[in-house]
């Protein structure tokens, strides 16, 4: 394969590298989110995107809905059902020390929605075709598939929006309060549940835009949710748990992780080499790669 | 004196489980099947019980470990290790083997994993372990049989009775050697490390040597149930057998009977078996669906499972 090597090839590798792991980014965040407050991993994420992508699929497919205008529509439905499935569902797991329930409350979570799905909808993979998705743009002599790039602008301006939502708002600085040290921020009058409900329903709006991103540019199918919550977890060791810009980042490098060892090693090894990555990185850098310093032990 | 009593009761029990496949036409019906599945379940949940809910260290690679002991036997079978004339099947040596690859994997891995992470992250170190296990198999080639597995002579096959004994002797045996445990010396260990890391420290206890020996321990169980499994099937695939089920399934049964119990983990897969099979029987294409509502009700309502709420 080194014979095929040439620097375009590379640039080629790094873009389409970089624009899946926004998608892996965009999860990670959402994820980072909810493990601020409530310190658990949702591992249902993966399958809520997955449910956003379903959502997407058909307005555009009965409705006729554009899948970038459905964004004004999943986002905020997205939104409030996040807000819902807390207070149904984790809002009395949230005050149990033990985080187990929480966690299987979202495993349960997740073979309901997975299978729900793929009986309702079958398990064959779906994707849309719209009139702009063979549409390539042409930057710096590479094609770039338009709805790719769509995709990446998605995940950026999402990630952006949570993060001046985190800074500028009081509704966000409380979040941030609850994130590093949930019982200093009650003392200071902030209701955890309020805090848990907006880290969730912010959670899944990000899946929604997520579901957007993903319905878009590849085929999808009910049980992918999962491979993509653990792709997404991997991306949030590497980023550093806790961190929504490094969640980011995080994804962004294992999309540069895999599109490397797919060329250069195997494809199916790929995925072998992301979780060993992850394996180093938890034992060896476990504040994450992009931390400069820890700031607390 | 009321624990001598659910000890006694327990292995008439066992004496009497142990007595089933003697009833003209038991061993061919579905119940026959649906016991030695719970008395599998109830290995691999108790397995999980000693390693998160006595020492604390929730892992996540359990089926790495269902998987490593399914391969060992069947590798071992296929290119007949031990001479052409020997019997495979079922053989001690075989299950015990396939058991201890299973335990020296988690003492090569539980010893970088547990030194170095704690808490969530040993968990997801544990889930990044059991996938590079699968990728691994399933880039196996020639020698894993790559992503079909190994196939092993099913023509040996007569009936479900050893399957069930051996099931029923692993699920008896190590339920009762976590009640024997739980109060010894040892057991006090694995809990005050669960309980107080640094106060077990302080006070003289090798919490990774006891962390690691109950991994270990935890590992070799469940790689004797992948070999019984194995038996069962005759056909050794990732999809089967290197499947997160094997990870998820454990942990479900556990928590929702109750995990750091002794009685909870049997409970619990009891109760996940019933549910798994009426809802496969009833209801074929909704089955998992129902699985998951069952797990959101159980833990919204008893979030500490079935047998702390019997001691209320």
């Amino acid at each position: 394969m080194w014979q095929f090597l040439s620097l375009g090839l590379l640039a080629e590798l790094t873009v389409n590298g970089i624009l899946f792991g926004a998608m892996y980014g965009v999860a990670a965040v959402g994820l980072s989110l909810i493990f601020g407050t409530m310190r658990i991993i949702f591992i249902a994420q993966g399958t809520i995107i997955i449910l956003g992508a379903y959502l997407v699929y058909w307005l555009f497919t009965l409705g006729g809905i554009d899948p970038y205008l459905s964004l004004l529509l999943v986002v905020p439905a997205a939104f409030i059902a996040g807000a819902g499935v807390y207070q149904a569902l984790f809002r009395k797991a949230a005050a149990i020390s033990d985080k187990n329930t929480s966690l299987l409350i979202a495993v349960g979570l997740m073979f309901l929605v997975q299978n729900t799905m793929s009986y309702a909808w079958t398990p064959n993979p779906k994707s849309i075709v719209t009139g702009y998705t063979a549409l390539g743009v042409e930057i710096l002599n590479m094609r770039l598939s338009f709805t790719r790039l769509m995709s990446m602008v998605i995940a950026f301006a999402a990630t952006g929006a949570v993060v001046v939502f985190l800074r500028r708002t009081l509704v966000g600085k409380a979040v941030r309060a609850a994130s590093e040290n949930m019982q200093a921020a009650m003392l200071m009058g902030i209701d955890p549940h309020r805090v848990n409900a907006i880290a969730f329903a912010i959670g899944f709006a990000l899946a929604g835009a997520a579901g957007v991103a993903l319905a878009t540019t590849y085929p999808f199918d009910p049980y992918f949710g999962f491979v993509f919550a653990l792709k997404a977890l991997i991306a949030l060791a590497l980023g550093g748990i806790g961190n929504v810009v490094g969640a980011l980042v995080g994804g962004l490098a294992l999309g540069l992780i895999e599109s490397y060892s797919a060329f250069f090693i195997s494809g199916g090894w790929a995925d072998a080499i992301s979780y060993g990555v992850f394996l180093l990185v938890l034992m060896f850098r476990p504040e994450g790669l992009f931390v400069r310093s820890i700031k607390k032990a | 004196m009321r624990e001598r009593i659910t000890v006694y009761l327990g292995g008439v029990v066992v004496l009497g489980l142990a007595m089933v496949p003697f009833v003209p036409g038991a061993p061919d019906s579905y119940l026959f099947y649906f016991l030695f599945l719970f008395f599998l379940h109830t290995a691999i949940a108790q397995s999980w019980n000693l390693v998160a809910g006595f020492t604390g260290q929730i892992s996540l690679g359990q089926h790495a470990f269902f998987g490593l002991g399914a391969y060992t036997t069947a590798l071992i079978w296929q290119r007949q290790l031990f001479g052409e004339s020997y019997g495979y099947y079922f053989d001690p040596l075989v299950l015990i083997l396939s058991g201890l690859v299973a335990g020296i994997f988690a003492l090569m891995v539980g010893f970088p994993l547990l030194a170095k992470l704690r808490g969530d992250y040993f968990a997801l170190g544990t889930l990044g372990f059991g996938e590079i296990i699968r990728v691994a198999f399933v880039k196996g080639g020639q020698f894993t049989g790559g992503p079909f597995g190994i196939i092993m002579p099913s023509s040996v096959y007569e009936t479900l009775r050893p399957h069930y004994w051996v099931g029923l002797a692993l699920a008896g045996g190590l339920t009762y050697m976590i009640h024997r445990i739980r109060r010894s010396h040892f057991g006090l260990a694995l809990i005050s490390v669960r309980d107080d890391e640094l106060a077990a420290s302080s006070h003289g206890i090798d919490i990774l040597k006891y962390k690691l020996i109950a991994f270990a321990l935890g590992a070799v169980f469940t790689g004797i149930a992948g070999s019984l499994y194995g038996h069962y099937l005759f056909h050794v695939s990732p999809d089967g057998f290197l499947n997160l089920n094997w990870t998820l399934y454990p942990i479900l049964m556990a928590v929702i009977g109750g995990s750091g119990t002794v009685l909870g983990p049997v409970v619990g897969a009891f109760a996940m078996t019933a549910v798994f099979t009426l809802a496969s029987v009833s209801y074929p294409e909704i089955h998992p669906i129902f699985s998951g509502a069952v797990i959101i009700l159980v833990m919204l309502f008893m979030p500490n499972g079935i047998m702390r709420l019997a001691k209320r």
